[in-house]
């Protein structure tokens, strides 16, 4: 029994020697990396792979890539993806198995196609966008709208990165008085979406009770980064930033396609540099436009007032004009006043007149009838007197007696010596009373 | 100093002389004074009106 006994070297040996018999080819393998550390020059790995619907590992294994090989294969990789190697990447791996007496299993690396991992990611951002579109949310940033006066700039940034101090210092040399407020995020490598989610949080709750609230957020990340761009492509910062409720503008700097991040931030551009550049631009515009509003409306008061002038210069030139009608109607008002006066006059003299005439005329008649009336009356009267004739009298014999002319009726009335006449129809007796 | 009379006085107690003579409200004897007193309102209408016209030329020349 001693003898079939073998030492753990013995043992190991046989097994390296049977991999390295049974299995000398090279093997294309896809994995997740579950961590990634170099050391010495040669990179260590750990690779995973999951189950497709629960996520709990299925296999697992290491791997290593030698200095001599690593120093050509990662440079390859960075150049092609833009990116390091790091946990939570898929990668496919061109492998050979080692089994090392003393070290164990491991798979070692000759060769990482990095067009798989692009390819990959790109599968997940298609994924994280799909997503994002159906929650609704991948255009709400891009619906809200920059205040004109957009001064007061909430900063999401590392404090140390020369970026965030480019930025500072070109709002600082800008004529407009901004005020931008740091909120210190990790902005690359590991925990970047966490803290950059935290950094708005912060800005968040400021903005509830701060005065004055923040007018838009700048997420900016400095110059001589990696342009390792995974750590903005996850779903929870894609759903953070689309969700917030202040304009979010991006300046994350990189020249590959655009992250998630600048898809649903409100604005993107490529650096902190040119995110300064927009806020000062867009005060410009806005400054500007003041400007053009401020000329438009002196222009407008000018042409109105210009207009009111010509206007009351027409009514000017107008009036004698105006006047001369109003004079023109009183006056033929009083000759038809006066004419109607004078016709009136006329008429009633006239009228007179013509009554006068009448009357006039009527005289002559008048008298005429009068005169004929008292001549009859006359004539009656004479037939009258003509009775009473004392001539007739004395023809039939009778005498009057007169003293002094007058007619004696009393003997009384005589007194001797007295001189009386006696008329008779043929003559007079003159005697004297005895 | 006479009472300076207004136009539109004048040409009311011009349309009620008027309307007295069309009513045959004045007599033979009123009549030649209320004709004379017509006579001085219509001139002091056409006046009045002569001499706005002068006033309103004289202000828009002094503009």
């Amino acid at each position: 029994m001693r003898n079939d006994r073998l030492t753990l070297l013995e043992l190991n040996g046989l097994v390296r020697e049977l991999i390295e018999m049974e299995m000398p080819n090279e093997y294309w393998v896809e994995a997740e990396l579950s961590e990634c550390r170099e050391s010495r020059g040669h990179c260590y790995m750990e690779l995973i792979q999951r189950d497709e619907h629960n996520a709990t590992p299925v296999a697992r294994a290491s791997a290593k890539c030698w200095a001599s090989k690593w120093m050509l294969v990662r440079p390859y990789f960075e150049r092609t993806t833009g990116q390091q190697l790091r946990a939570g990447m898929k990668v496919l791996l061109r492998v050979y198995p080692q089994f090392h007496e003393a070290y164990g299993f491991s798979w070692i690396v000759t060769d990482i196609d990095p067009t798989y991992t692009l390819g990959d990611q790109a599968r997940r951002r298609q994924e994280i966008i799909r997503q994002l579109k159906e929650e609704g949310v991948f255009d709400l940033q891009r619906e809200l709208h920059l205040p004109l006066f957009c001064l007061n700039i909430a900063v999401v940034s590392s404090q140390t990165a020369a970026g965030y101090g480019d930025f500072a210092a070109q709002l600082a040399d800008s004529p407009f008085a901004f005020h931008s407020q740091l909120f210190p995020a990790i902005m690359q490598g590991e925990g970047v979406e966490q803290s950059i989610i935290e950094a708005l949080n912060r800005i968040y709750e400021a903005n509830g009770s701060n005065e004055p609230h923040f007018d838009c957020v700048v997420i900016i990340r400095g110059g001589g980064a990696t342009s390792d761009m995974s750590g903005f492509d996850t779903l929870a910062l894609a759903e953070n930033v689309a969700n917030f409720p202040i304009p979010i503008i991006t300046g994350i700097g990189h020249d590959r396609d655009e992250s998630i991040l600048d898809m649903v931030s409100h604005q993107r551009v490529k650096t902190p540099t040119a995110a300064a550049a927009f806020l000062i631009d867009h005060a410009q515009t806005v400054l500007d436009s003041l400007g053009e509003a401020q000329n438009r409306i002196s222009r407008q008061a000018l042409q109105k007032l210009s207009t009111i002038h010509h206007q009351l210069s027409t009514i000017q030139e107008a009036l004698p004009r105006l006047f001369s009608v109003v004079r023109t109607r009183q006056e033929a008002r009083l000759d038809q006043l006066y004419s109607r006066i004078a016709h009136f006059v006329q008429q009633k003299l006239i009228s007179r007149q013509s009554t006068i005439v009448s009357l006039q005329e009527r005289i002559p008649m008048l008298l005429d009838r009068r005169l004929q009336t008292e001549s009859h009356r006359l004539e009656l009267l004479a037939e009258k007197l003509k009775v009473l004739d004392p001539a007739l009298l004395l023809k039939r014999g009778y005498s009057i007696t007169l003293k002094d002319g007058a007619a004696v009726r009393d003997p009384k009335t005589l007194h001797p010596g007295d001189q009386i006449e006696t008329r008779l129809d043929k003559g007079t007796i003159k005697s004297t009373v005895i | 100093m006479k009472q300076e009379i207004k136009y539109e006085a004048a040409f009311a107690e011009l349309q009620s002389i008027v309307r007295r003579m069309e009513n045959d409200e004045l007599d033979i004897d009123q009549m030649s004074e209320q004709l004379k007193r017509a006579q001085q309102l219509i001139k002091l209408c056409k006046d009045k009106l002569t001499k706005t016209d002068e006033e309103i030329k004289k202000i828009l020349a002094e503009e």
